[in-house]
């Protein structure tokens, strides 16, 4: 995305040889990853989320097939996993978060996941088909994690699962979250929360799971407690890139010190770090990074053209929010702007829907200016001195 | 239990300053998550939702709340460990 980004507001300088955008990457595919839940709970096809990487990139990016081992941001240089050095004047740092199910002992051997791969998720889908009653218990394992709505939305289709295969009188739900409430922030949690009492769901609160017994089948928390289960779907804690770790530009909890508003690497004029990569007060979702991959890149392009504008992320987030019975809501908030409480509509569920389809597009970064209608401005541009 | 002002030497501080709900309640279980019996966690917050939350996450868990002190721009917070685990 932000590669596509730069090569289409460079192409004059791209076509006459004065820019190059690199993709350093030598993944071969590109996931839509909201889909995980549908291929865990509405058995989506894993194909249908999943696109070569090659046909999303704009031809002006030249992608090497290769990861990076190594980023020196002193030397301006990334060092890849071929040992070539490759030098730059601008770096946009993506490297995303990795789930980590090993940080929690028992946790990778015990729980299903929707947060790993399209496999892992459909494993999901084949584990609900032949589940025939007993206690399911899906919940956050740790944090910080990706996409914060997420395991409610896995517990409310968890429940339109078991409701619509008509035995949903011989499952108990149960929620579990480390934090006070079943959302993390009280708008949205004052939305949730009487939507699992009416149907049936306990939520467990200030559950910080600290191992898992697999052969007892129950979970501790480091608080004291423990649950036993039949059938355990859990988020688990993320971490940072290992090449971000490696590189020593961590904080930490292996996450890229960044200014919240520019995206710069504190400490660095030309190096960015966008998504889930970073350490900034912001949900690490999809669309958060596509914001931020708007800024980095304007301030890269005003930088290379030598002019004085720096773009300034407003902390803008917009998460969908899946809350069964065809139903969704949207967490929406930014640095200075609270979430506030959304009731969710048929309406938000089509346009969560929508959304999915298009997102595909959003990626040539041909479509910004609709994200624009849609969102307002995102950022402001300042002059710098 | 009142709102103790007493401050104590802390062990590990966590500057969650800036941060919304619920990054100062994450920053704190991953402090806890690392600490030891005995320590003592400070937890320097500017989201108002802060002091509640720590103070019901203490009262449920079973652990201190040492001292809560309003400074000018921000709360400290600061919680013994004194339950982890089983």
């Amino acid at each position: 995305m932000a590669a596509n980004l730069l090569a289409k507001n460079l192409q004059e300088e791209i076509r006459t040889g004065q820019v190059g955008v690199h993709l350093v990457s030598c993944s071969e595919h590109h996931i839509f990853q909201p889909g995980y839940l549908h291929v865990a709970f509405k058995n989506q096809e894993p194909s249908q989320i999943v696109r070569d990487e090659n046909t999303l990139l704009r031809r002006e990016v030249h992608r090497i097939n290769e990861n990076a081992e190594r980023l020196d941001l002193r030397g301006q240089a990334v060092t890849l996993t071929s040992g070539e050095r490759l030098n730059y004047d601008h770096l946009i740092v993506a490297t995303g978060s990795a789930p980590n199910p090993s940080a929690i002992p028992g946790l990778a051997e015990a729980a299903l996941n929707f947060h790993t791969s399209p496999e892992e998720s459909r494993k999901i889908w084949d584990t609900i088909e032949q589940f025939d009653g007993g206690h399911v218990v899906v919940g956050i394992a740790g944090v910080p994690h990706k996409c914060p709505p997420s395991p409610n939305e896995a517990t409310f289709m968890v429940d339109d699962y078991f409701r619509n295969r008509g035995i949903r009188e011989k499952v108990k739900i149960t929620f579990v979250t480390p934090y006070p409430r079943a959302y993390p922030a009280e708008p949205i949690s004052k939305v949730v929360e009487p939507r699992f009492r009416k149907r049936g769901i306990e939520v467990v609160t200030f559950f910080n799971v600290e191992s898992v017994n697999s052969s007892k089948r129950e979970i501790y928390s480091l608080e004291g407690e423990s649950l036993s289960y039949d059938l355990l779907i859990m988020v688990p804690p993320h971490r940072g890139a290992d090449v971000v770790v490696k590189s020593g530009i961590d904080d930490a909890d292996g996450w890229i010190p960044t200014d919240k508003y520019t995206m710069r690497i504190q400490g660095y004029e030309n190096a960015y770090a966008i998504g889930d990569a970073t350490n900034i007060p912001v949900s690490k979702t999809g669309v958060t990074a596509h914001l931020e991959a708007i800024v980095a890149s304007n301030n890269i392009i005003s930088s290379v053209r030598k002019r004085k504008a720096v773009y300034k992320y407003n902390g803008r987030i917009n998460c969908p929010f899946e809350m069964g019975d065809g139903r969704a809501s949207f967490v929406v908030g930014s640095y200075d702007m609270p979430v506030k409480e959304i009731q969710p509509s048929r309406m938000r569920y089509a346009m969560k829907k929508a959304f999915g389809r298009f997102y595909w597009r959003t990626l040539s970064g041909n479509w910004d200016w609709l994200l624009e209608a849609y969102f307002g401005k995102t950022y402001r541009v300042e002059t710098s001195q | 239990m009142g709102t103790p002002e007493t401050a104590v030497k802390p062990t590990i501080i966590v500057d969650s300053r800036g941060t919304m709900c619920p990054g100062p309640i994450t920053d704190l279980f991953r402090a806890y998550r690392n600490s030891n019996i005995g320590d003592v966690i400070e937890l320097l917050a500017t989201d108002p939702a802060a002091k509640s939350d720590t103070q019901a996450w203490a009262k449920r868990s079973g652990n201190e709340i040492l001292a809560i002190i309003d400074e000018k721009d921000h709360v400290r917070i600061q919680v013994r460990v004194v339950k982890k685990g089983r």
